[in-house]
């Protein structure tokens, strides 16, 4: 649905994307991460149209952004981080401007309004001025403006800053049953690594201008490391026997299991030999990778917008 | 088309609910209006025609002081309230405070003896002139030069009395003496520059001035109403709509043009009904609407562009509200808005030429004050004009280089 192909875009001499290479299929939800500065805002600037790339070639649904803009924008909408919206209309205010704006008139956008103040479950708030809302319910409807064009391609960044728990578990499960329902493409910009987790299909990582990483979420995340069995010592014999299991190391106080094709078979021979030496086990240490880990480890943990 | 009209639709749901700028835009001027013409009234009637009163008791009997009074009441300068004879000082000092009068002449008796007077006595006085001390003194200077003008010819007239004959078979005519100097004084006035200028009242004055000032100040919600787009992302929303830029900014400019519409009617009507309801003058329009079209659009376009290149500089509301805040005062302090530009020392006038509210307030003075037309105000329009195109180009380059749009 989006491929971008060698994208470059610089401010003066300070390069914000550099060689940016990214196929993301339709109807997936895409995780794109990366640390303040990373030069996430600006390529979904470039893809929704705003902001001109220095080179470089994206095609949108098969067809060159460059040369078809302004029909690409009709199937694209973005939801961005602030609120874009205005707090002296109502909701009702709101959704008809933005829709009328996009093209929609008449009975069209009477049923548009209509399904996204459903989505956004404002139905009850629909002529109320949009100041008086509580934040959940301004970020509820500053998703639903961006679904008025019944969109093929979402841009969501951050759409659940600052709004309670409730909200956001909300804002998330209509996210998904979009996206599950019309195949709607979606590239979900956060900071929050769990929603990411949550949402997302695929994740990217961007860091100082370069994607660093594009894989499957279920690729990236699967269980890594080891396990490690804390026991309260190892005598010779006990050292000679694990020596002979593959995928095993032997430490000080405890065995240390690689997470392997073999982790179940050993994990059990050597509980087993464990007990038949009668050696305790003090305690059992399982270490998933987590996407905060994993962004971690990829992004360092250098502050990028420190002196 | 529809989307204009949306547009238009949303922007005055906005203003209309913007209770801090329909104060800036429509209370402000009409108050301020209210205020200058009430208050200025005297600094403008100073220029113009206006009677000076005065307090006149007679003590004395005779035809020269019944003839000296009726030669000041012909005098259109003055207005002259009498009082009983018998009226002791402290009564009419009461009456000049209670009345607001400032000048009270008291005739006293002896004053028909003038002709004759003991010239050797110099503590004499037939004539006691009354002053309050706050009394303007170039005021004093003409009342007092006046009435010495008016004793004069009233002793002339009396030593002449009955010497008619003598003055016959020496070939004078004695009414051609005693007829009024002054119309042997011949009065042209000098101009600088315009020939048609001529001093405003104060509500001619005032209306134009803060109607012009008001106009400018659609740079608050114009201003405030951009940065909010774009801090809050509403602008990246609407452009990746599709929406072109062209849309945006017509956007901008037609909402504004109709309200700056709005203010000329209302404070028209202000300076038409309000003030001569409050007590003073009405408002005088001129016969050409198409000249008063044609200086409001010019106006109206000036400040829109002023006000967008405001918003496009500004970083925040706060900040736009400042800059265009000050901008304003300035402009209009030095374009003849708080000051009328006629009572500015010289310099100031040379400097007011410089502000686009000085030339937007010289074009509404040509259709309510000089009855001027289409031709009268095309110097002006033309300015606004120029400086309007100017205000955008400097947008465009401020926007293409933030790349705000």
């Amino acid at each position: 649905m989006i491929q971008i192909r060698h994208l470059f875009k610089s401010y003066g001499r300070q390069v914000v994307l550099d060689d940016i290479n990214l196929s993301i299929e339709k109807g997936v939800i895409t995780g794109l991460l990366g640390p303040n500065g990373a030069g996430k805002t600006t390529l979904v600037s470039i893809l929704i149209g705003v902001v001109p790339a220095d080179r470089g070639e994206i095609l949108i649904a098969g067809r060159s952004l460059d040369e078809n803009l302004g029909e690409i924008q009709t199937i694209c909408s973005i939801v961005p981080q602030n609120l874009a919206i205005y707090p002296m209309l109502s909701a009702r205010e709101n959704l008809e401007y933005f829709g009328a704006l996009q093209g929609l008139k008449g009975s069209n956008l009477k049923s548009s309004m209509a399904y996204c103040t459903e989505i956004a479950s404002l139905q009850s708030f629909l002529d109320k001025r949009v100041g008086k809302f509580s934040g959940g319910m301004k970020r509820r409807l500053n998703l639903a403006i961006g679904l008025l064009n019944n969109p093929r391609i979402l841009y969501l960044d951050e759409p659940t800053v600052g709004v309670d728990t409730q909200s956001r578990n909300y804002i998330l499960e209509t996210i998904k049953s979009i996206n599950q329902e019309q195949e709607t493409t979606i590239i979900y910009t956060s900071h929050y690594m769990e929603e990411i987790e949550q949402v997302s299909d695929t994740i990217a990582i961007l860091d100082e201008g370069r994607l660093l990483l594009h894989a499957a979420k279920e690729t990236l995340l699967q269980p890594q490391g080891s396990v490690t069995i804390r026991v309260n010592g190892i005598n010779d014999m006990l050292r000679q026997s694990l020596g002979r299991i593959a995928s095993v190391r032997v430490l000080d106080d405890g065995i240390q299991l690689q997470r392997d094709t073999r982790l179940r078979d050993n994990l059990i021979e050597i509980l087993l030999l464990l007990k038949k030496q009668g050696v305790d086990v003090v305690a059992l240490d399982s270490r998933d990778k987590t996407l905060e880990a994993l962004f971690l480890d990829i992004t360092r943990k250098r502050l990028r917008d420190a002196c | 088309m529809l989307k204009i009209l949306y547009i238009l639709k949303k922007e005055f749901l906005v203003l209309g609910r913007d209770i801090h700028s329909l104060a800036v835009l429509f209370i402000m001027p009409v108050a301020f209006i209210l205020i200058m013409s009430l208050t200025m009234r005297d600094l403008f009637a100073s220029h113009a025609v206006r009677q000076i009163k005065i307090l006149v008791v007679n003590r004395d009997r005779g035809d020269p002081s019944r003839a000296f009074i009726a030669a000041l009441e012909k005098l259109d300068t003055f207005a002259f309230h009498l009082m009983e004879a018998g009226s002791d000082l402290d009564l009419i000092r009461r009456k000049m405070f209670d009345s607001d009068i400032k000048f009270a002449l008291v005739i006293e008796k002896g004053f028909s003896l003038l002709p004759k007077p003991d010239l050797s006595d110099q503590t004499t006085r037939r004539m006691t002139l009354l002053v309050n001390p706050t009394v303007n003194r170039q005021t004093y200077l003409i009342l007092k030069n006046t009435l010495a003008a008016n004793l004069a010819k009233t002793r002339l007239a009396s030593l002449l009395k009955g010497r008619q004959d003598m003055l016959a078979y020496a070939g004078i005519d004695l009414d051609q003496i005693m007829q009024s100097t002054a119309g042997l004084i011949e009065t042209r006035y000098v101009y600088k520059g315009r020939q048609r200028f001529k001093i405003p009242t104060a509500v001619q004055q005032s209306v134009p001035a803060w109607l012009v000032f008001s106009m400018f100040f659609v740079v608050i919600p114009l201003s405030n109403t951009f940065i909010a787009e774009k801090n809050y992302g509403t602008l990246l929303r609407l452009q990746s709509m599709n929406v072109s830029t062209g849309l945006l900014l017509v956007g901008r400019l037609l909402p504004f043009f109709i309200v700056n519409l709005i203010q000329v009617v209302l404070m028209i009507l202000v300076g038409v009904f309000l003030v001569p309801l409050a007590g003073g003058d009405a408002l005088t329009m001129g016969d050409s609407y198409a000249g008063l079209l044609l200086i409001t659009t010019a106006v109206s376009f000036s400040s829109i562009s002023l006000a967008l290149l405001v918003a496009a500089v500004a970083k925040t509301t706060e900040h736009a509200t400042t800059i265009g805040g000050v901008l304003n005062i300035i402009l209009a302090a030095i374009g003849g808005i708080m000051i009328p530009k006629f009572v500015m020392p010289h310099f100031m006038q040379t400097l007011s030429v410089v502000s686009p509210m000085s030339w937007g307030l010289e074009g509404f003075l040509d259709i309510f004050l000089r009855n001027g037309n289409v031709l009268d105000v095309l110097p002006e329009f033309l300015l606004l004009f120029i400086f309007g195109v100017v205000m955008l180009g400097t947008t465009a380059v401020v926007i293409k280089k933030k790349m705000l749009l």
